[in-house]
């Protein structure tokens, strides 16, 4: 009767597929919607709009970082804008110091984020699972006051004059090319979290996810792939903040609060844990609410709060769940996968 | 160093208490309850309207004053956790984890900006302020109003241990941490026990909040979600679920933040703090005294 | 195998979606645009988050100036008209509110109170050769870019600390603890008055010490400030720590004096402090409404306005107004360059904190920060430092 005692949330159990399911998974909407997004600027592209358009597909990718957190994995992360910062701040400082286009700068984010995540993830992922949040938390308030207190960082008002994003030495900054850039980066970063989800340790992460002990009867090392699962979330994050600072020039510790893990968390909560395209669409909700309700910023977090709690109880997986169905062809691949391979079959209640 | 001692164990006390309703509540339900500071925040607002209702007699009877708003608070943030438990946990409680979390999350952020929305983003300050005169002790300042806010929060832990060891319904809370199926076929109504102990647990919070308000004077809408992780970790160090661990953590962060402040500077402090808390859970992940808990799946 | 492309999809077409039908809600609209209408200044303010309290000071403020110089005929013929936006000292939705306000047309912004909030709106405003008349936001961050737009008419941190060693030499302090919040503007001013302590003559450092902003109790760092004997404590924060530290460190025993800077002037810091705890209190700030003389008349007008008194901020912000005004006057123009050439070449305009002229970095030649000292309840003028 406590909390640990109950089975765990059934996924949504298809009544058929409706007219909605269909189109909800038609293959074609991914298309579609692309070119919907790149030809957005064509409508409507006043520099608030690109603005707000841009801040919304970054959003987008921080939430589908934290949806392999939470979402495959199911680890709580609260503390998710450390690593956004420690991208933001390692890009930010390596091309203001080194003089370096933004992307050169991708690599060493990619390092940085990397160790970011074994370095938080590895004493705190042997924990009881609401340990960690407060954990992760406390890592996150811990990578702000750090960024506060350093010189090297700038200290509490942060580093600023970070050049704009360029390639080969044609400019990008330009904020309808900086959208463009913007939109096909993270289309492919989304598309490779998808893909993720779906491998191999995809479906590890789930299996983690329904039944730890379980997954770990099965032969799955249940801590490396929890840790894969963090330090993917990790990369993800770092990259967005790379984006960030090209989009605002200037990086400061205000970004970094609890309270912009906190609507990451509701961006990949509301929209479905564990859906890509319910996150995606989460994403791009959260973000731009406040812009469209710009005067009443005040009832935001409040709003947000108790549609926190609405949501868990009526609709615990999103407005758009995650299907736990597989395609007969992946399905029957990983059925003749190698021997200690998780099989699908055991995923969850599916 | 008398003094570090004293500014930690004072500061300890405030997490001791508040750290209570945590560890509480986990004991029983398994439940980080995220919203617990919040709680504490809503006794110090609810303290500071009654004061503000009560005008004339807040003038003459400070003291009494304050004394009859601590325990209203009391009963208002107590009656709030109940609710609380009711509306947003209760209906979860077969739930997995996570959703219970992410739900006290939301009711975190409810809470403290539905309070934002009716009192405003201003910081209040309390229209009654304990005076007193200083005493030396072993070189240490020590204010009289300090001893009697210590002195209370003892009481309050105190009372709460006899209440949990002793009576029929601690009795009850216990035969509910320990086994909620066996506990519900042996007759105990576990709904009305949890509904109990968040009123407990929340009470408290309340009675630290008022505390503050009264000493400190400054109130705002955040002041809880510092104090909560500050709670939580003490909870942790000291182990959670474990009454006496929970009290005797809450004074090991004061001091350990008292100390950390003077050896690191402030700006340092919760760094330190935080990663006390990292460490406690990587070596000792059970707290100084709690037993060696498995986990249940 | 479902095409998991969907999911690009689903972002794209949201954000698409947004655009296509928010012509009218995003897309903001051109009232400032023509040269019929009103001149529109675009404000960026805390309306929300942590300084919320600050964005109506400074929005009446303009507002003021801006019925005034309406009431005598406008601007090259037309009306001024003032757009507020909410930046809630949030570096992205700063941003987004300066994009706005350029894609409204405006054709100045006198807003930008958090410094790290303004930081990267400078570039947005630049760019779009819209000249910036910065109120109150004054980290010398601001102008260390050197942008062609970007003007400051409050003190800096610098300015604020010669004011302020200024006064610590002529009162006789001997030693002296820093107290900052880790913000800013706070640690600018702590990190350079520490620095000019540090210089041999005049006083002493006795430390620097930061406290954690939000929290209630600070006897840890007022131990450790105290350890270092000060006989002058300088708090550079703001004034909910402020109170707090003055009042704990009265308690703690501290007998010498204590100075503020001019984040934490605000009546609230003497309730919070509470009575006599506050009483001899210093300040390092610009003129006030209520401490300068002549200016009854201003309070009593913004009083009959906003059935309010004025707050921190709002004299500087309707004075921001009035440089603008003044500026495209003499420039003849809304025109971003002209007007920055006539910003440039104001000298001897008067605003609060005295005759205005610009550096070549585009901030006050004088600071003009005076040193105020908390008298019966109030702040009130104890040395003009002149």
């Amino acid at each position: 009767m406590t909390a640990g005692d109950g089975p765990p949330v059934k996924p949504v159990v298809g009544r058929g597929p409706t007219f909605i399911t269909r189109l909800m998974e038609s293959r074609w909407l991914g298309w579609a919607g692309l070119a919907v997004g790149l030809g957005a600027p064509l409508v409507i592209a006043t520099p608030y709009a690109l603005n707000i358009m841009t801040s919304a597909v970054i959003f987008v990718m921080l939430a589908v970082g934290l949806n392999i957190v939470v979402g495959y994995c199911g680890l709580l992360d609260l503390g998710f804008a450390a690593f956004f910062a420690v991208g933001a701040y390692t890009s930010g400082i390596l091309a203001n110091e080194l003089e370096i286009p933004l992307l050169a700068t991708v690599p060493a984010v990619i390092v940085v984020t990397v160790i970011a995540g074994i370095v938080i993830g590895a004493p705190t992922l042997r924990l009881r699972s609401d340990y960690l949040a407060i954990v992760t938390l406390g890592f996150g308030e811990i990578i702000r006051i750090v960024a506060n207190n350093l010189d090297i960082t700038g200290g509490p008002s942060g580093i600023y004059g970070i050049p704009g994003l360029s390639a080969f030495g044609v400019d990008l900054s330009e904020p309808v090319v900086f959208y463009w850039v913007t939109v096909l980066i993270v289309a492919l970063a989304v598309l490779f979290a998808a893909r993720l989800g779906r491998s191999r340790l995809g479906r590890a992460w789930r299996f983690v996810r329904e039944d730890e002990d379980a997954a770990e009867a099965s032969g799955i090392h249940t801590y490396q792939v929890k840790l894969s699962a963090y330090i993917a979330g990790a990369v993800w994050g770092g990259l967005a903040g790379v984006l960030f600072a090209g989009q605002l020039s200037a990086v400061s510790p205000a970004s970094f609060t609890f309270l912009q893990s906190a609507l990451v968390l509701m961006a990949v909560v509301l929209g479905g844990m564990g859906s890509t395209p319910g996150v995606v669409l989460g994403a791009v909700f959260i973000s731009l609410l406040p812009e469209l309700l710009r005067d009443f910023a005040d009832y935001r977090f409040f709003v947000f709060g108790v549609l926190l709690i609405v949501v868990m109880i009526v609709r615990p997986q999103g407005l758009w769940p995650h299907r736990s169905s597989e395609s007969a062809r992946t399905a029957a691949r990983s059925r003749t996968g190698p021997p200690g391979e998780p099989a699908t079959d055991s995923k969850g209640a599916s | 160093m008398s003094q570090l001692i004293w500014n930690g164990l004072f500061v300890g006390s405030f997490y001791a208490l508040v750290a209570l309703g945590y560890s509480m509540v986990y004991g029983i339900i398994k439940l980080l309850n995220f919203a617990h500071g919040d709680l504490y925040m809503l006794g110090a607002f609810s303290g500071f309207a009654m004061l503000g209702a009560m005008g004339g007699l807040v003038k003459s009877q400070s003291l009494l004053a304050l004394f009859i708003v601590l325990l209203l608070a009391m009963l208002t943030t107590g009656l709030s956790g109940v609710v609380l438990e009711r509306v947003a946990y209760r209906p979860l409680r077969r739930a997995p984890r996570l959703a219970l979390l992410i739900t006290a999350v939301g009711a975190s952020f409810a809470l403290e900006y539905g309070t934002r929305i009716v009192a405003g983003a201003n910081p209040k300050v309390y229209p009654v302020r304990l005076g007193g005169t200083t005493l030396h002790v072993f070189g240490a300042r020590i204010t009289v109003q300090q001893l009697a806010l210590v002195g209370v929060a003892v009481a309050l832990m105190v009372a709460l241990h006899l209440l949990i060891t002793r009576s029929r319904q601690g009795r009850a809370m216990r035969a509910i941490a320990l086994d909620p199926r066996a506990a519900l076929l042996m007759g105990v109504d576990v709904d009305k026990v949890i509904a109990r102990t968040f009123f407990i647990g929340s009470a408290l919070a309340g009675a630290a909040g008022v505390m503050a308000g009264g000493y400190y004077g400054k109130i705002d809408f955040l002041m809880g979600f510092i104090i909560g992780l500050k709670a939580f970790t003490a909870a942790v160090i000291g182990g959670i679920g474990n009454m006496q661990g929970t009290m005797l953590g809450g004074l090991v962060l004061g001091l350990l933040e008292s100390f950390g402040t003077h050896w690191l500077g402030g700006e340092w402090r919760d760094v330190f703090a935080f990663g006390c808390l990292i460490l406690f859970l990587t070596v000792r992940p059970t707290g100084l005294l709690g037993e060696r808990v498995t986990e249940r799946v | 195998m479902k095409s998991p492309k969907i999911i690009l999809g689903v972002a794209l077409a949201a954000v698409a979606a947004t655009s296509a039908c928010g012509q009218g809600v995003l897309g903001g609209d051109d009232e400032g645009g023509d040269d019929k209408g009103p001149i529109v200044l675009g404000m960026n303010v805390p309306k929300s988050g942590s300084s919320a309290e600050i964005g109506p000071y400074m929005e009446n403020g303009a507002q003021l100036a801006i019925e005034e110089i309406n009431a005598k005929g406008g601007v090259l013929g037309r009306k001024l008209q003032l757009r507020a936006e909410d930046d809630g000292c949030d570096p992205k939705m700063a941003t987004a509110a300066a994009n706005k306000l350029v894609a409204a047309g405006v054709k100045a912004s006198v807003g930008g109170y958090c410094s790290g909030a303004t930081l990267p709106t400078l570039p947005v405003f630049d760019k779009a050769k819209i000249p910036m008349v910065i109120p109150a936001a004054n980290s010398t961050d601001l102008v260390a870019q050197k942008l062609k737009h970007v003007f400051l008419i409050n003190g800096t941190g610098d300015q604020q600390t010669t004011a302020a060693m200024a006064w610590l030499v002529k009162s006789g302090a001997k030693k002296v603890a820093v107290m900052h919040d880790n913000t800013s503007y706070a640690k600018d001013i702590a990190v350079r008055t520490a620095a000019e302590l540090d210089k041999p003559g005049g006083p002493d450092k006795a430390g620097i010490e930061t406290v954690n902003p939000g929290e209630s109790d600070y006897s840890a760092n007022v131990t450790a400030v105290l350890k270092t004997s000060p006989d002058f404590i300088y708090w550079t924060g703001y004034y909910q720590e402020g109170g707090l530290l003055t009042r704990q460190l009265r308690q703690a025993g501290y007998k010498g004096k204590i100075m503020v800077a001019d984040g934490a002037v605000d009546p609230k810091i003497i309730s919070i402090a509470q009575g006599e705890n506050a009483d001899g209190l210093y300040a390092t700030m610009t003129q006030m409404p209520d401490t300068i003389q002549g200016a009854q008349n201003w309070v009593a007008k913004y009083k009959q306005k906003f059935s309010a008194d004025p707050g921190p901020y709002s004299p500087q912000s309707y004075d921001a107004v009035r440089v603008v005004a003044e500026a495209m006057t003499k420039a003849g123009s809304t025109d971003g360059a002209k007007v920055v050439t006539a910003l440039e070449g104001i000298n001897g305009f008067q605003i609060f904190s005295g005759p205005l002229k610009f550096t070549p970095d585009h901030r006050l030649s004088e600071g003009g920060f005076v040193i105020l000292v908390v008298k019966d309840g109030k702040f009130a003028l104890q040395d003009s430092l002149k």
